[in-house]
């Protein structure tokens, strides 16, 4: 019961504090617009007295607001002894209400929009009257709509009134008014995104990434046969289509490259990587007993041909989105080490599997450049690459009869993260 | 990898949408204060002037009227009966002088993306009254009605097709009229909604009985409307 009691009494305090609130002063809308520091302040009103004191209120901006300067203001007479002007306020002051947006409140006459748009830096503060509060509204420049539209209460004191609606509507950051000259100057002046594309950027980096023979988004079952295959007897696996299927393909993977591009739009990149692969021996296999350790160094290098596009989304960072297609020669470099005091090794060790002294093969891809201050990078790079047959060879009367290639397919997906440095030369 | 799956073909079916409605429109638009449709009083204007009558000399040979005068006799019947019509319609329905709106501009208001309605609307601060000095709460301004055969309203309004040429069709199938109105607050001198409306009837023999159904099928359809509008 004690705690309805004060459940009720809470609720109450609640709903008078937000209605004290909202008589106070309430904010119908609020768009983004400048106040100018040394604000130049028009006061309009269609009715018979001013609520505020122009003077006082230039005081009351002051003290709510440090950054504001030695703001002006004075009642706007051109405007209140127009006609069409003082329709407009009949009309806003009619019209004004919560939960319309400015738009809505449009000031529609072309006589009326050009008088707005006169108004050249600086502010319009709209004052009705509306018996116990007030309606506020302010116009720049930049828009026949209000800027921001709103209530405060009434008060008879002229200098409480004129705080009130300094800090609801006037409690926000300044600029610096540009003189006519710098307002001449920024007329001409490029906009702030304007670059212009050099003729060849050039890069060289350092990437670190992973690679692996499953492509994500693809069925496993396209590669667990070379996955999941292990070697026995130091050279037999179920198939040997694939490099896959005698060493290990998820590796961590490291490239060193350069490229340039031509015209923001073209270009080619030419690379080295290298990862380290250990064969996938079948540790059942007793024969395995006299290995220290086996593993093959894949060392790659290619060339890349790249079409790129440019994005500059903040004035410190150029986004180059770029896609890929290249060819590549992979050399595979055998590291087998028999235990120590086994002299000779098995026959089946003499006898283990050779690679072909090259692959050739061919990259395709995609990524992104994010360049910070026209020199830093850090990229993002994804691809596809595969190893195959050197397809120089000369074909021979009797390739038909020849043995299969070991690992002619071998296929693999990489990602990775590099650091770059570019420029114009 | 399933909830990949998923993710992408709603995106598919998302494009597909956004895609699939980008040739659909919005004819009307209601302001946000516009909460009742009118019921028994409103003021009617624009309707003396606002009709336009396309393919005259198929008109005038059906009706048996000379090509040089159909345009007159056959606004003027139109205007007559849509007057006819909306006073049955409305009990208290005051009908505005022809020069109510003299002075006004003619501006555009956008109900879609692509479609601008043009129309005469009266200054802001600015109350109309009749002859007689009274002020209408709320007036029903009819800014052109488009009286034709097999009209359409995209290629009147959207202003990315409205040049295109129609390839010229001799068997008609419809009598169509494609209606412009707004309903104006007089008080607080605002737009309380606006649409666009099309009407289409099928015609076997044009009469003028016809061309007055046609024309009470435009009441009723703005009618509708007025009523849909409101929130």
């Amino acid at each position: 019961m004690k705690s309805i009691k004060s459940l009720i009494l809470f609720l109450l305090i609640a709903i008078a504090s937000t209605a004290s609130a909202v008589s106070a002063s309430d904010v119908y809308f609020e768009s983004k617009w400048t106040l100018w520091k040394d604000a130049d302040i028009l006061i309009w009103t269609i009715d018979k007295d001013l609520p505020i004191d122009p003077r006082e209120f230039c005081l009351s901006l002051k003290r709510n607001n440090m950054a504001i300067g030695e703001p002006k203001c004075r009642t706007v007479g051109e405007w209140e002894r127009d006609s069409i002007a003082v329709r407009y306020a009949g009309w806003l002051s009619n019209n004004m209400e919560p939960g319309l947006t400015s738009n809505y409140l449009k000031a529609r006459h072309p006589s009326m929009r050009g008088k707005i748009q006169e108004l050249e830096d600086r502010i319009v503060l709209f004052i009705a009257d509306k018996g116990n509060y007030l309606q506020v509204a302010i116009f720049d420049e930049t828009s026949a709509e209000p800027r921001t539209a709103g209530t405060v209460q009434k008060k008879a004191d002229k200098i409480a009134l004129g705080d009130e609606i300094a800090s609801t509507f006037f409690d926000r950051k300044t600029s610096r008014r540009l003189s006519k000259e710098e307002r001449q100057k920024k007329l001409t002046e490029p906009d702030e995104y304007y670059k212009e594309v050099p003729n060849l950027r050039a890069w060289g980096g350092l990437s670190a990434g992973y690679a692996q023979a499953h492509v994500p988004l693809t069925p496993y079952n396209w590669v667990h046969r070379h996955v999941e295959s292990e070697v026995r007897n130091y050279r037999i696996t179920r198939d040997s289509v694939s490099l896959w299927n005698f060493i290990d393909d998820s590796t961590p993977l490291f490239t060193l490259y350069a490229g340039a591009i031509w015209y923001g739009f073209i270009g080619g990149e030419i690379f080295y990587r290298y990862s380290n692969h250990t064969v996938k021996t079948d540790n059942s296999d007793t024969v395995y007993q006299e290995l220290d350790h086996w593993e093959f160094g894949q060392h790659e290098i290619g060339l890349n041909l790249m079409l790129t596009k440019t994005y500059s989304p903040i004035k410190l960072m150029d986004i180059h989105l770029f896609g890929f297609v290249g060819f590549q020669y992979s050399f595979y470099a055998e590291d087998i080490q028999l235990k120590k005091g086994v002299e000779l090794g098995s026959k089946a060790y003499r006898a283990r599997i050779k690679f072909e002294d090259v692959y050739k093969g061919a990259l395709i891809g995609g990524g992104s450049q994010f360049v910070f201050k026209d020199h830093y990078g850090v990229s993002l790079r994804t691809g596809i690459a595969s190893r195959g047959k050197n397809v120089y060879s000369d074909p021979t009367p009797d390739a038909a009869a020849e043995p299969t290639t070991i690992g002619a397919m071998t296929v693999d997906w990489f990602i990775s993260l590099g650091l770059e440095y570019h420029w114009n030369p | 990898m399933g909830s990949f799956v998923k993710f992408l073909t709603m995106l598919i079916v998302s494009a597909l949408l956004v895609t699939g409605c980008a040739d659909s429109y919005q004819w009307s638009k209601s302001h946000p204060d516009y909460k009742q449709a009118p019921y028994v009083e409103l003021a009617i204007a624009g309707v003396q002037d606002a009709f336009v009558l396309t393919r005259s000399a198929w008109f005038a040979k059906r009706l048996q009227v000379s090509t040089d005068s159909i345009q007159i006799l056959g606004t003027q019947f139109c205007a007559q009966a849509m007057l006819k019509e909306m006073k049955g319609a409305y009990s208290k329905l005051m009908i505005l002088p022809e020069n109510a709106l003299a002075n006004a501009p003619e501006e555009s208001q956008k109900l879609d993306e692509r479609i601008f309605m043009k129309g005469k609307l009266p200054e802001q601060g600015v109350v109309v009254k009749d002859s007689a000095g009274n002020v209408p709460p709320r007036i029903l301004l009819v800014h052109e009605v488009i009286v034709g055969t097999d009209l359409n309203r995209e290629s009147f309004f959207d202003y990315s097709v409205m040049h295109n040429e129609s390839p010229e069709r001799t068997a008609a199938k419809n009598i169509s009229a494609i209606v412009s109105y707004t309903l104006w607050d007089n008080e607080k001198q605002r737009p309380l909604f606006s649409a666009v409306d099309e009407i289409q009837r099928p015609v076997t023999i044009m009469t003028w009985e016809e061309l007055d159904a046609l024309v009470r099928q435009i009441v009723s359809e703005i009618r509708k409307n007025l009523y849909m509008g409101a929130k």
